[in-house]
């Protein structure tokens, strides 16, 4: 294990990669701590201790951007919104393309469709970006929302200029995440904005471990972290587990060379969407509660507003945790029926002379896989529906505040997907250069 | 002090548009959601060219200029008051 590690920084190409990334990381996580001017930081700090001294979970459409951005949201710092605008674009885009014509075709064009949509992505990042900015400093222009009663007043000044300020300054901190998301990716080693999520979740964890040792003692802090290793072994197995699908090609003559005649197999993994489902329904529920923020007044606002706050805002609320089930279930069928297309996959073998042992190509042949995805793809639904609701578990059992929960559903799938994904990509880099030595 | 403050504000208020504008200018890596959560392997091949280079430098030299604005200004604040 360690051995890896010194090779991995032996390999003059690795190394740079590495350093790179890691020079990255630590640009994102200063730019994090760097307060937007015009927000006082000594205020900001004080709000903060406090709301966590009364353990006030924090309004729920925030809670999901404040685990994104590592905490930076609540300081008001200048990448206060993370990576969270252009995970919303990203979505939107791909939901775009079953509506949209125009989107589909770009997605069957291949690599040159791909950039086109990545660039739609980007810009459509800058104006989320801009929107949500302005909402964070309207919200920050009255801070009880965010950080709960007794903090009135987190600004240095109120006047238009420095609030137009903290909006362009934000939208510029978002745009350079994004950049630096894909000089990760370029450069670097892994998913540059994938590796910025997983940075901002385990940025929390410590701190949000350490709360708990505070306020519960080493009692509970042990089981929680006993617990917390077993949640990460179960999550690793089951995204690891596939089903295998024998595929035989059939053996044919191109020119004076033999082709084909092996057997290979479609791995399909239980959990295909990965926690793409999770994120989308956290973001749709969030939607009600943002829409009753805005409408609650002082007197707590219409009925159906008091309602949404009674009922959805609370994960530990019954009606919430149904709701927030059947989305995830859903959107899991719904992600995996956009991202794998049987027909698709029987054409493709189909063309290049393979079929599955005992089943007929063509129709047939998609058929197949579509009964096997549909069923594989059931317990998968229904892991991801434990998984995220353990943190709602863990809060009646010990009385944790959920927002803080470290091992919390959504943040140990990104960890776990993110972690294995890099760690991968490493690996195979490593492979290549010793390979390499070996044959010289 | 104040004219010192409202120097940063001018240089900070250009430098994010600045800087919001050659980031859109780069062409966007990496595709879409799948890949972002361990979806396939895509490995995009080919360097950039020498405009991407330079646009690089330019985005480098203005994240620099707007970091500092906002130091600037953070420090004023804490140190005026």
């Amino acid at each position: 294990m360690l051995a890896a590690f010194v090779r991995a920084f032996r390999t003059p190409d690795l190394r740079k990669k590495l350093l790179f990334t890691l020079g990255i990381i630590a640009l994102f996580r200063f730019g994090s701590h760097l307060p937007t001017p015009g927000v006082s930081y000594p205020l900001v700090q004080a709000c903060l201790a406090q709301s966590q001294a009364l353990g006030s979970d924090q309004a729920g459409f925030l809670s999901l951007a404040n685990l994104f951005s590592g905490g930076a949201m609540l300081q008001l710092s200048v990448f206060a919104l993370g990576i969270m605008p252009y995970i919303t674009a990203s979505i939107i885009v791909q939901l775009l393309t079953v509506v949209i014509p125009r989107f589909e075709e770009l997605k069957k064009e291949g690599q040159s469709g791909q950039t086109k949509m990545t660039q739609y992505t980007r810009y459509l990042t800058i104006g989320l970006a801009i929107l949500q900015s302005a909402t964070l400093v309207t919200f920050a222009r009255n801070p009880s929302a965010l950080f709960g009663p007794g903090c009135d007043n987190i600004l240095t000044d109120q006047s238009m200029i420095t609030i137009v300020i903290m909006v362009l300054t934000m939208t510029a901190g978002t745009g350079l995440i994004m950049w630096l998301g894909e000089l990760v990716t370029d450069r670097g080693v892994g998913n540059g904005m994938s590796l910025l999520i997983f940075i901002s979740i385990a940025a929390n964890f410590p701190g949000a471990l350490w709360q708990i040792k505070e306020n519960k003692g080493w009692g509970t802090f042990l089981g929680i972290v006993l617990m917390g290793f077993f949640i990460l072994g179960a999550v690793v197995f089951v995204e690891q587990s596939q089903r295998r699908i024998p595929v035989q090609y059939a053996k044919r003559m191109v020119g004076r060379r033999m082709y084909g005649g092996t057997s290979t197999y479609i791995p399909l993994k239980v959990n295909m969407a990965n926690v793409i489902p999770v994120i989308f329904a956290s973001s749709l529920l969030a939607l009600p509660a943002m829409i009753a923020q805005f409408q609650q007044g002082a007197s707590g606002g219409p009925a159906w507003a008091q309602w949404i706050s009674n009922n959805l805002t609370r994960g530990d609320h019954p009606i919430y945790m149904i709701i927030y089930t059947a989305l995830i279930i859903f959107f899991t069928f719904f992600y995996v029926s956009i991202t794998f297309n049987p027909t698709e996959v029987a054409d493709n073998m189909k063309k290049y002379g393979g079929f599955i042992p005992g089943i007929r190509a063509g129709r047939p042949t998609a058929e197949y896989l579509q009964y096997v995805i549909t069923r594989i793809t059931v317990p998968g639904a229904i892991y991801l529906a434990v998984v995220s609701l353990i943190p709602v578990i863990a809060f009646v059992m010990v009385e944790a505040n959920q927002a803080n929960f470290p091992f919390g559903g959504t943040s140990i799938i990104i960890l776990v997907g993110v972690g294995l994904e890099t760690v991968k990509q490493i690996e195979a880099q490593l492979e290549q250069r010793h390979y390499e030595g070996f044959l010289r | 002090m104040d004219a010192v403050r409202i120097v940063l504000q001018v240089l900070l208020v250009i430098s994010s548009m600045v800087l919001t504008l050659f980031i859109l200018l780069h062409k966007g890596k990496g595709g879409g959601l799948s890949d972002m959560f361990g979806g396939g392997m895509s490995t995009s091949l080919g360097g950039s060219s020498v405009a991407e280079r330079n646009l690089d430098r330019f985005t480098v030299a203005i994240a620099v200029i707007w970091a500092v604005a906002i130091v600037g200004l953070g420090l004023l604040a804490r140190f005026a008051s």
